[in-house]
């Protein structure tokens, strides 16, 4: 399992996709503060801080195609048959590229807050400390975190079925077209979503009411009303369907003939 | 011995469509064992099942006495394979490709900068395999499926793509992994690339086994005739017909020969009706010949 993984980062590593959406991050942050910095009425530097200067939006982009492409590459170059007559369980392959995409993707959470860390010190440090409060008697730092945590577990909701899509149309374009639209799908059927379950209390546990876990995080008394779950159990609705779109994949994958 | 392989009634569908019929061979250890058949018959098929690729309806499969399936690959540890076309990452290079699939680091450089030599690919190891020719990648899909020395190395149609030069620098290599006891099991829709290779041929038509059986046999029950030439043909073809002696269709005298005494009665007979006989040819059928007979045979008895 350990040479699996390590196998899935090699090639991961030396994709050119891999540098290039590192350099991406880096440059729309930057972008994003720079702009900001010379627009300061309309801003608000704390606020940006927490969001990664954009940052945790972007890795949802970077995040989707990755995942859209780490088994439909396998298809696409032939290469699957190279890595699945070997001795390993095909669990076991599947299970090697899900967690590089978790490690991908705890990278890229890493390298945003980083870097946010960075531009705020560069470009905004007299405006605010991390200890300052921002909201709920909580300081900035604490929101960022429990912000990046809510936006992770989202995520990865997001991209539990974007794996199972690719697995299911072999194809990385259906799967980020898909991918793409659930992330935008959550504002945009979101009024309609909650109206319908103000009618119907049990549609509050569809996936798409758990995208609303990062806002409900930042935004607890009004979200809240809406989705009509806790964060406790918005979290565990997270995680569960997570489980349930990564094991339907795996179905999926382990009879599948190449 | 035992087998390294065995196939036993194998059956295999594309939903309606019946691709392999009770499909059953075996493979010794130390043999090279060809897999013959034209294009469509299964011989893919036959291998992605091996490999434990496919679903298939029943029969069994054993590597090393071990069962195969879908969900069992256990035995597959020491096998090595190139199927159909090579499987090439564009972004790496061929040496990233060996690096990637190199089980041990320690052992695997020497392992690594063998099959380079063997294969004489160094030229172009270090450059990204998107810029390889066909020819080029094949060969980096045969390196790839002799890494890490395995026991049994399944090659599906190797020769695909590969100059004459490359494609008898393979099969010296092959030979040569051959005699150190790796087992080869080799499959082609053109039996003269595997003649000079192969101990055993499996002939395969239409998803069913026609034949199992050694290459000297093979040309030893097809191949030899007898070509005669006397002072009267016309006469000689009438007397032998007679004779109930059975002739090819052929404008010469082409007889299949049975026993190398057979020669000295045919003499015996001419004489008798004083018919000289100014020259005697052997002829040997070359083994596409051979196949193709077989081929032929088979749909005769559908
Ligand atoms: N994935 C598949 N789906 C449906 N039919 C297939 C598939 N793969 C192979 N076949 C059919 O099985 C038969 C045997 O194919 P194959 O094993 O590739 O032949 P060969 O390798 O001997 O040329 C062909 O008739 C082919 O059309
Ligand atoms: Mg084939």
């Amino acid at each position: 399992m350990v040479t699996l993984i390590r196998q899935e980062l090699f090639k991961l590593i030396h994709k050119k996709s891999t540098l290039i959406g590192t350099i991406a991050l880096l440059v729309l942050m930057t972008i994003f503060a720079v702009f900001s910095k010379m627009q300061p009425s309309f801003s608000d530097p704390k606020g940006e801080f927490i969001a990664a200067y954009g940052g945790t939006s972007w890795i949802v982009f970077f995040m989707i195609a990755a995942c859209s492409t780490i088994i439909a590459m396998e298809f696409q170059y032939g290469t699957i048959k190279e890595l699945l007559y070997r001795r390993y369980y095909r669990g076991e392959i599947l299970a090697s590229k899900w967690i590089t995409m978790f490690i991908y993707s705890l990278y890229f959470y890493v390298l945003s807050f980083v870097f946010s860390v960075i531009l705020k010190v560069v470009l905004f440090n007299s405006k605010f400390s991390f200890s300052d409060i921002y909201t709920n008697d909580q300081s900035v730092m604490h929101v960022t975190l429990v912000t990046y945590a809510g936006n992770f577990v989202g995520l990865w909701l997001l991209l539990s079925l974007v794996l199972l899509l690719a697995n299911v149309f072999k194809s990385s374009a259906a799967a980020i077209s898909v991918g793409i639209v659930g992330y935008f799908a959550t504002s945009i059927v979101s009024s309609l979503m909650f109206m319908l379950i103000n009618k119907w209390e049990w549609l509050k546990w569809n996936p798409l009411n758990m995208l609303n876990l990062p806002s409900q995080l930042s935004n607890s008394t009004v979200i809240g009303t809406l989705t009509r779950l806790s964060n406790t159990e918005l979290v565990w609705g997270n995680l569960i369907y997570t489980g349930v779109f990564l094991f339907l994949g795996y179905l999926i994958f382990r009879r599948r003939n190449v | 011995m035992d087998d390294i392989l065995t196939v036993k009634k194998l059956n295999k569908s594309f939903g309606k469509n019946k691709v392999l019929k009770d499909v059953s061979f075996n493979v010794q250890p130390g043999k090279i064992v060809g897999l013959v058949g034209p294009n469509g018959a299964g011989k893919t098929t036959i291998m992605k099942a091996i490999l434990g690729l496919f679903d298939f309806q029943s029969g069994s499969i054993l590597i090393d006495g071990k069962d195969v399936s879908i969900t069992k690959h256990q035995a597959l540890s020491e096998v090595g394979a190139l199927i159909e076309y090579p499987g090439i990452y564009p972004f790496l290079t061929g040496m990233q490709h060996l690096e990637l699939f190199a089980d041990n680091a320690a052992e695997s450089k020497k392992d690594i900068q063998n099959i380079i030599d063997e294969l004489q690919i160094g030229s172009y190891i270090n450059r990204k395999a998107k810029a390889y020719s066909l020819g080029m990648k094949q060969k980096l899909g045969i390196a790839l499926a002799l890494l890490n020395n395995p026991k049994f190395v399944i090659l599906d149609e190797p020769m695909n793509g590969l100059d004459p030069k490359a494609t008898k620098e393979l099969r010296n290599l092959i030979l040569s992994l051959a005699k150190k006891g790796t087992t080869f099991l080799i499959s082609s829709h053109i039996l003269s690339e595997l003649e000079k290779l192969v101990d055993e041929i499996v002939v395969i038509d239409k998803g069913k086994i026609i034949k199992q059986t050694s290459m000297e046999a093979l040309s030893d029950s097809n191949g030899n005739y007898l070509i005669l030439k006397t002072s009267d043909d016309t006469q000689a073809r009438e007397i032998l017909t007679a004779e109930g002696i059975e002739l090819e269709k052929s404008d010469k005298l082409k007889i299949k020969k049975t026993s190398d005494e057979q020669l000295t009665g045919l003499i015996q007979l001419m004489s008798n009706h004083n018919i000289n006989i100014v020259d005697v040819q052997h002829e040997q059928n070359d083994l596409e010949t051979s196949l193709l007979d077989l081929l032929d045979n088979d749909q005769v008895k559908e």
